[in-house]
Parts: structure tokens; C-alpha cells; sequence
């Protein structure tokens, strides 16, 4: 069994009905490394991001989380890492604090551990008092960085982040990038996150992953691919390989 | 007026009236369960009227006099169907041989006597004959008395042919195959309507509360988004299922509470309208349920809730958001109604062997078919119910749990084109 990869996802497809949402897909991740999975609409990121979260079975091909099989071994997958889907929302009738208090228990050995951890994701989120409230009453803004630091509090092995700047404004997205980076530096969080937003990718991402149609179609860290294409940044690597391939 | 609000309201009406779910649920279904309900109601009138007709009647002469000659003869001559007993001292054991010798549920005695009375009420009309009506007690259908009335008709029918008020009959009736003098089947039957119209309503809405709450605590967690984030964490697929199921016992068994308060205030209300002379006491008659019976009944309750959370919340894992849940539940409603409603017009022994059947085979039968047999002893139609609720809720459970350990939890919907269920093609980024 080999553990020298945080993630190693080997000739992966996923067929939903007729549509094929991802098509051999193959990468690895180093331990303590961002990774970025980008790519148009359709593309298959949230797919492989489910797949590798124990959320969905790949049709084909195998997925290993520091050397456990997501299938074979999903729940001790689960135990070593925190997803932040997409379009996640939190609980209506619960404050920010209860949630987060909720969620910490599932992870928590004892009751101090997780209230560290809640008082790791109240400094994180920033929310301040307004963890009191009930998270109906928060602002899209809100809500993401509540969920970011649920996600991050638990100081996972692997944290899976799908969008984790979706709907933000520009001061909300830069301070949730600030909290995933500086958490990588200190906690050695691997993070593997997909992306519309390229200059969060070349902000965050050690590599990145393009994929178009469930496939790899360029892999690299983003100043290589910006040599590698001749282009000045990432959105215009972008668009150059999704329209070769 | 709103700005927009006209816009707004036609095409929230374009979208409901568009919606199959909504027109199944709303209208279709209501639309088949009534008239169904309707026919059963006719049904059982027909067939305890039929069932008193038909129903023969053991006639036991004691007085061997020309009146009572008389009187037979007119029995015979309205199509009833009379067997004949001559001097026969009725006591507890020779009732049952009688009723057991000729397989029927009635007795007329015609004391000693008899003509005599009659021939001098001609003279004196404050003379009166009497007879003695013995009747059984078999279950608590609405109809259970009509046998007792049809018999008062017969009486009333031979006082309007010879004189007003000649004949007046004296009742008792069989419980669980003792005599009780004085006490009228059809008064019990009233009071024990009484209990078997509050059970099975109350079994109603508990079941109904219950069923909305799990089916929509599943589906708020794909609407608000927070499923995905549950099904990722360090924690047993079950534990989800077995808290949606948990919480929704809890919450339903407060509604139920609050609601059968309400309900025995009315009750208690309609119950103090009952003269104090009629006021019988059906623990002494036997006729409530013991401990065990209330133990089985609970059992009972507990599996069949069980089996109606079990089945809304696989069912609602189906459905996209609230209202979809909600819709989709709503096609276990007529399960629920139908055998609660119909049970308390009909008593479920005299159903025909396949309507008894159909009962049977519906879970949510059960706990109203209990609460009527632990009233009469019938102990084992209850284990019969719990053991086979019980199998339905481990079927029910084992592919709920299934369900829950695989990612079509996640991706499966029911579609209502042609009911064809497939993995969804998810609608967000793939």
C-alpha cells in the first residue's frame, strides 16, 4: 500500500445513464499540497470531487485517499477528511455556533477537543457575535465562511473544497483565501479544490489540473502551464486548451 | 395592489396546476378515495342489514300458548328464518349450546305466560307481554346493533298489526360468552363506538403527523443544501436514518398528545350528554382492554409507525425539495385513511374473505384492527398484526438502510414522466 500520495486517482470514469461525466480521469496529489481541478461547465470537477469525498462510486478506475480506497474504505476516508460542497447551506433553525458545535462532534475525540474546534472556527470565519444568530439570517457571505471554517476546524488530512469562493464578493473571497492558505502553511492541510476563478487558482494552487469532458486534458503548476501555452495567465490557458481539446 | 403580485400569482397557478404531483395528489387521489370510502360505507350498511335479515332466530317457547302460536307464525310470515325451541330453560350454558346448535347470534324467549298477558291486555291495556331478547356481542362495527333493531321491528310490526304497545321485549346480551341481564347490544355498541371512532382517528393523525414530519426532514437536507456535507462526515449512514426516524416518533408523538387532549375534551364533552341511568360501566362488562392488551397495542402502534416513517422517508429520498416530499407522501395517505375510516363501520370479522385480506395485507390496518380486538380478547389477531407489521417495517428498513449506505441517496429522483425512475443526471456542475 502506497501512502506517499495524499491522492491518487487512477483511470477514473463515472457514467451517469448516456452522459459520461468523467472519462479515465487520472491525477495524484502530494501530501500539504493545493491542487486545483479546473475546467469549463460539465467539465466533471464536482464528479471527482464527489468521488474522492465517498460521495458517489466511480464507474470504473480507483481512488486512494493517503492510501485508503475510497470505496473499500470510505468510512476511515471520512475520517480524515472535510468537503465543502458547492452549493452547501447550513442548518435554518440552528445559530452559526450550534452548527458548528454539531459538526465538531462527529470528529471530536471529547468535548474540549471540540470545543477547540469551535472556538478555532469562530476565529476563522470572523463572524464574531454573529455566531449567535440563527443562519437564516446571514448573508450568502456569511454562510460560505461559516462553512469554510467547518470545513478547515476540523483540521482534516484532506480538505475537498468545491468552489470555495462560489458567490462571494471580492473582499469576502479574498479573506477565505487568506484563512485556506494560511491554513495549509501552518497545519500542512492538503487541499484539493475545482475553481471557475483563475486568479484564485494561480493565487492558491501549488498545481492545477485542466479538464475538459471528464478528461485531463493539461496538468501543471500554473507557471508552467503559462510557459508552456505562452500565455500571460491562467484564464487565457483556459481557453487555449479547452479549445484545442 | 403589489406591484407584480398578479404576474407573480398566475404563474405560481400556471406551475402548481402544471405539476402531476400536485393534480395526483390534490385531486386525483381524493377523487378515487371518496367515492371508494363511500362504497364501503354503503357496503357495510347493506350487508349488516342483509346480514340481520338473513340472520336466523331461535325462538323458545316457554308458554306453548295460541298466542305464542300466533306470534311465530307471524315471524315466519315476514321471511324470517325461526327455529323452534318448546319449554327450555334458558340459563347461561343452555344460551350458548342454542346459539352454538344453530350457529346464529339470536334468542327470543317467550316466557310463560304470554298468552295470557296478551289476551288480557284486551281487557286492560296496562298489561303488557313480554319477551326476552338475547343477543351476542361478536365485534364493535357501527352496525353490531342493527340485529338488536331488527328485532324491535319485528315487535314493533306485530304490535301495529294487533294492538299498540301489546308486546315490549326485555335485553341482554352475550359478552364473550357470559349473560348480561339488562344490558342492551345496541347501548353497548354506542359506547364502544365511542372508543373505536377515538382510536382510529387518533391512530390517524399520529400516523399523518409522522409521515409529514420524516418525509419532510429528509428532503429540508437535499432543499437547504446540507445533505452532501452529512454524508461525508465520520459517522454511520444509519444514524441518519434511525435520527429522521427518532425525532420524528418524538415530535409526532407530542402532536398526537396535544391532539388526543383536544380530542377526549370533546369527547368528554359528548359523553356528558349520556343519561346517568345508561351509564355503563364497560370495564365491569369486561369489554375494556386489559394490561397485556394495552401492552400489544402499543406494540402494535410502535411497529406500524415504524413502518410509516420507514416508507416516507425512502419515498421522500426520492423527491428533490419539500413539496416534492410532501407529494410524494401524500400516495401513503390513502393507505392510512381508508382502513382507519372504513374499520370504524365495519367490523372486520364479517368482511368477506378477500376485503378481509386486502385489510390485512395493509399495514396501517393494524393498529385499529388491535385496539377493536384486544377489546373483545381476540389477543391473537393482534400478535398476527404485530408479527407481520414487523416483517413489513424489516423489509422496508432493510432497503431504507440500503438506500442511505449507497450514493443513490444522493442522486436518485423519481421522475413523473411515465413514473420512470432513474439516477438523476445531476442538474449542477458535474
Amino acid at each position: 500500500m502506497s501512502t506517499s500520495w495524499a491522492i491518487e486517482a487512477s483511470e477514473v470514469t463515472k457514467v451517469f445513464g448516456s452522459i459520461h461525466a468523467l472519462d479515465g480521469l487520472s491525477f495524484t496529489v502530494k501530501p500539504g499540497e493545493v491542487y486545483g481541478l479546473i475546467g469549463p461547465n460539465g467539465a466533471g470537477k464536482t464528479t471527482a470531487l464527489r468521488i474522492v469525498s465517498t460521495l458517489l462510486l466511480p464507474t470504473s478506475g480507483s481512488v486512494k485517499v493517503f492510501g485508503l480506497d475510497v470505496v473499500q474504505k470510505a468510512a476511515e476516508v471520512r475520517k480524515i477528511i472535510s468537503y465543502l460542497p458547492e452549493d452547501a447551506g447550513a442548518y435554518r433553525y440552528l445559530s452559526g455556533w450550534e452548527y458548528l458545535e454539531f459538526m465538531a462532534k462527529f470528529n471530536a475525540q471529547n468535548r474540549e477537543e471540540a470545543c477547540a474546534m469551535v472556538r478555532e472556527a469562530a476565529e476563522i470565519s470572523g463572524l464574531g457575535d454573529r455566531l449567535k444568530d440563527k443562519t437564516k439570517a446571514y448573508s450568502k457571505g456569511m454562510k460560505r465562511r461559516l462553512l469554510v471554517a467547518r470545513a478547515l476546524m476540523l483540521k482534516p488530512k484532506l480538505a475537498i473544497l468545491d468552489e470555495p469562493t462560489s458567490g462571494l464578493d471580492v473582499i469576502h473571497s479574498y479573506h477565505v483565501r487568506e484563512i485556506i492558505k494560511r491554513y495549509v502553511r501552518e497545519h500542512g492541510v492538503t487541499v484539493l479544490l475545482s475553481s471557475h476563478n483563475m486568479l484564485e487558482v494561480e493565487h492558491l494552487c501549488d498545481r492545477v489540473a485542466l479538464i475538459n469532458k471528464g478528461k485531463l486534458v493539461a496538468e501543471g503548476a500554473p507557471r508552467e502551464l503559462k510557459e508552456k501555452f505562452g500565455c500571460t495567465n491562467l484564464e487565457e490557458v483556459f481557453a487555449k486548451v479547452v479549445k484545442i481539446a | 395592489m403589489l406591484k407584480g403580485f398578479g404576474n407573480f400569482l398566475l404563474k405560481e397557478l400556471k406551475e402548481l396546476a402544471r405539476d402531476p404531483k400536485i393534480l395526483l395528489g390534490m385531486i386525483v387521489v381524493p377523487l378515487i378515495m371518496f367515492p371508494v370510502l363511500g362504497g364501503i360505507m354503503g357496503y357495510a350498511v347493506q350487508t349488516a342489514q342483509e346480514q340481520a335479515i338473513k340472520a336466523s332466530l331461535i325462538v323458545v317457547d316457554n308458554d306453548c300458548g295460541n298466542w305464542s302460536s300466533v306470534f311465530i307464525g307471524f315471524l315466519k310470515g315476514l321471511n324470517v328464518t325461526v327455529y323452534v325451541e318448546n319449554n327450555t330453560k334458558l340459563d347461561n350454558e343452555k344460551v350458548l349450546e342454542l346459539l352454538s346448535r344453530y350457529n346464529t347470534t339470536q334468542i327470543l324467549e317467550i316466557p310463560e305466560g304470554f298468552s295470557q298477558n296478551v289476551t288480557v291486555h284486551f281487557s286492560n291495556s296496562n298489561v303488557k307481554a313480554s319477551l326476552r331478547f338475547y343477543g351476542v356481542l361478536r365485534g364493535t362495527g357501527v352496525f353490531e346493533s342493527v340485529g338488536s333493531s331488527v328485532v324491535d321491528a319485528l315487535i314493533n310490526q306485530f304490535n301495529r298489526a294487533v294492538a299498540p304497545d301489546i308486546l315490549y321485549s326485555e335485553k341482554a346480551t352475550v359478552i364473550k360468552g357470559e349473560i348480561k341481564y339488562g344490558v342492551d347490544p345496541a347501548t353497548i355498541s354506542g359506547l364502544l363506538m365511542s372508543q373505536s371512532i377515538a382510536l382510529p382517528i387518533t391512530i390517524l393523525i399520529l400516523l399523518m403527523y409522522a409521515v409529514q414530519i420524516a418525509a419532510t426532514s429528509v428532503a429540508m437536507e437535499k432543499e437547504e443544501k446540507t445533505l452532501e456535507t452529512l454524508l461525508t462526515l465520520p459517522m454511520d449512514r444509519l444514524a441518519i436514518l434511525w435520527g429522521k426516524l427518532s425525532s420524528s416518533i418524538i415530535v409526532a408523538a407530542v402532536g398526537a398528545i396535544a391532539y388526543m387532549a383536544g380530542y377526549s375534551y370533546v369527547l368528554g364533552s359528548a359523553m356528558a350528554g349520556i343519561p346517568v341511568g345508561l351509564n355503563l360501566d364497560l370495564a365491569a362488562l369486561g369489554l375494556t382492554p386489559s394490561v397485556f392488551g394495552y401492552l400489544l397495542l402499543g406494540l402494535t402502534l410502535f411497529v406500524t409507525m415504524l413502518s410509516a416513517l420507514a416508507l416516507a422517508v425512502i419515498m421522500s429520498a426520492f423527491a428533490e425539495d419539500v413539496r416534492s416530499a410532501q407529494s410524494f407522501v401524500s400516495y401513503i395517505y390513502p393507505l392510512i385513511f381508508l382502513p382507519s375510516i372504513a374499520l370504524i363501520y365495519l367490523d372486520i370479522n364479517t368482511l368477506p374473505f378477500a376485503l378481509r385480506l386486502v385489510f390485512y395485507a395493509i399495514p396501517f390496518s393494524h393498529p385499529v384492527i388491535a385496539s377493536k380486538a384486544v377489546i373483545m380478547g381476540d389477543y391473537w389477531t393482534v400478535v398476527f398484526g404485530i408479527v407481520y407489521v414487523s416483517a413489513f417495517t424489516l423489509v422496508v428498513m432493510y432497503a431504507a438502510s440500503k438506500f442511505f449506505a449507497t450514493e443513490k441517496i444522493l442522486t436518485a429522483k423519481l421522475k413523473f414522466k411515465g413514473l420512470k425512475r432513474r439516477e438523476a443526471k445531476p442538474t449542477e456542475e458535474i
